[in-house]
């Protein structure tokens, strides 16, 4: 089974009226969609609303979704849409003269907003997790680590790294499984109730 | 002893997640886990940090603060339309995640259960009554229908023989058939010959009056005539007319 088949399970899924199913999809591809909106906008507050309403497009959508292409591609379409969509709909939108730009406060709001994209507690968050999970990698015995580099970094499917490895599939979905295991538990160790809840922690 | 089985357990089914994750996990395999994924919210807390993970992996901004996005998501396609029947499994049915549709869901989901019906049968109604045209107009065009003769004509139900009819009659090679008794059915059909151009118009007049006038009207128009004529029935053209002769000048591809 491809990425593909195993996302079409979940899109079947969605067909037949289970809304969690989407959810997984969301989970499994948010941070590619964010990333992919990144890219016409600067601000991440903007992209995360962007991303969202795309989203929602898709559950819209869904029942046209036929599974001629991958869902990601699909997803990918209607992002990139939603993006320009917004682009030109805010250039479309009267800009704003009422701001006063003598204001202490205001102004460093406008500079923020224009100069840093990411908040302190987002940028501080990730950082922390980036930590965690490098540090994870590196604590990895080399079997489990370069699996898991060539899956996540490579894009490469199980039956590739098996011929890179020279090892059994089944070697390699082990390998890949333990590491991602081994990162996990360090990410729980550090944040108590998992990091599946962070808008409560943001 | 139980808890070590447990464990076991556990462990193939985080290692199925994964699999599954890559999309590498076995059909059947994969339609069982996530039916069970739908109501076990500490698996899919899992599935979202396998996300993750991979996403601090590539380095990728904002990594912490997207899992935001997917519980927005997720309460706003609680308020939307619940697709196929909603009941994809009994687990499906008591999640927590499972919203109901709202009244204005609903109103837009019968909606576009009406649309979906209806456009078919508007096209069908299009069609229908596009062909029913058609064959009104060839009916006025042809005259009485030489297909059908009832007992409500009796008169149009003559035979008529080739050398009284030329190229006029669309009744053609047509055996006489007994009449029954009326019952509401017609007596008999005639199955018309294969097309023959014979049934739309004589010609033979037509060519007559172009050949006539052949020397007062203009070499175009002429021609266009003539184009006309050959078109419907070559053999009603004069081959030694004057005419003739100015539409194979004019017209080089004409028979």
């Amino acid at each position: 089974m491809t990425v593909e088949e195993s996302d079409l399970v979940l899109v079947k899924r969605v067909q037949r009226g289970d809304k969690t199913a989407f959810d997984l999809l969301v989970r499994k591809y948010q941070h590619k969609v964010v990333k992919l909106v990144l890219r016409y906008v600067r601000n991440p507050a903007e992209a995360e609303d962007i991303a969202q309403e795309a989203f929602i497009k898709a559950y819209r959508a869904l029942p046209q979704f036929r599974g001629d292409s991958a869902f990601y591609t699909w997803m990918y379409r209607i992002a990139i849409n939603t993006a320009k969509n917004s682009l030109a709909s805010r250039d479309r939108s009267p800009i704003r003269y009422d701001l006063d730009l003598n204001d202490p406060e205001e102004s460093h709001s406008v500079q923020t907003k224009l100069q840093d994209p990411d908040t302190p507690e987002g940028m501080a968050l990730t950082e922390e997790i980036r930590q965690i999970v490098n540090s994870a990698i590196d604590a990895l015995p080399e079997e489990l680590k370069t699996a898991i580099v060539l899956r996540e970094l490579d894009g490469l499917s199980y039956e590739d790294i098996a011929a890179a490895m020279e090892c059994p599939v089944g070697t390699v979905r082990s390998r890949i499984f333990r590491a991602r295991e081994a990162i996990d538990k360090r990410l729980r160790e550090v944040f108590e109730g998992g990091l599946g809840r962070t808008e409560e922690m943001v | 002893m139980t808890d070590e089985r447990q464990n076991e357990s556990h462990l193939e089914r985080d290692s199925q997640l994964s699999a599954m994750f890559d999309g590498e996990l076995p059909g059947a395999e994969c339609e069982l886990l996530a039916r069970r994924l739908t109501r076990d919210e500490a698996l899919r807390a899992q599935w979202s940090r396998f996300s993750m993970i991979g996403a601090a992996l590539r380095n990728e901004r904002g990594v912490a603060l997207h899992d935001r996005i997917a519980w927005r998501v997720s309460s706003m396609v609680a308020q939307e339309v619940t697709y196929g029947d909603g009941t994809v499994d009994s687990a499906a049915a008591t999640s927590t995640n499972t919203a109901v549709a709202g009244p204005a869901s609903a109103r837009v989901s019968a909606s576009a259960r009406w649309a979906r019906f209806t456009r078919p049968v508007a096209g069908i109604g299009i069609a229908a009554g596009v062909a029913a045209m058609s064959i009104m107009w060839l009916r006025a065009d042809v005259g009485p229908d030489p297909m059908l003769a009832s007992n409500a004509a009796p008169e149009t139900s003559v035979v008529l023989t080739p050398e009284a009819t030329g190229s006029t009659v669309a009744l053609n090679d047509t055996a006489p058939v007994t009449r029954a008794p009326s019952n509401g059915e017609p007596d008999f059909y005639v199955t018309p010959a294969p097309s023959s151009s014979a049934s739309i118009a004589p010609p033979a007049r037509l060519a007559n009056y172009v050949v006539a006038h052949s020397e007062y009207s203009g070499p175009l128009s002429r021609r266009m005539a003539l184009l006309g004529l050959v078109a419907t029935d070559p053999d009603a053209v004069p081959a030694d007319s004057d005419a003739d002769a100015d539409a194979d000048a004019g017209a080089p591809d004409a028979p």
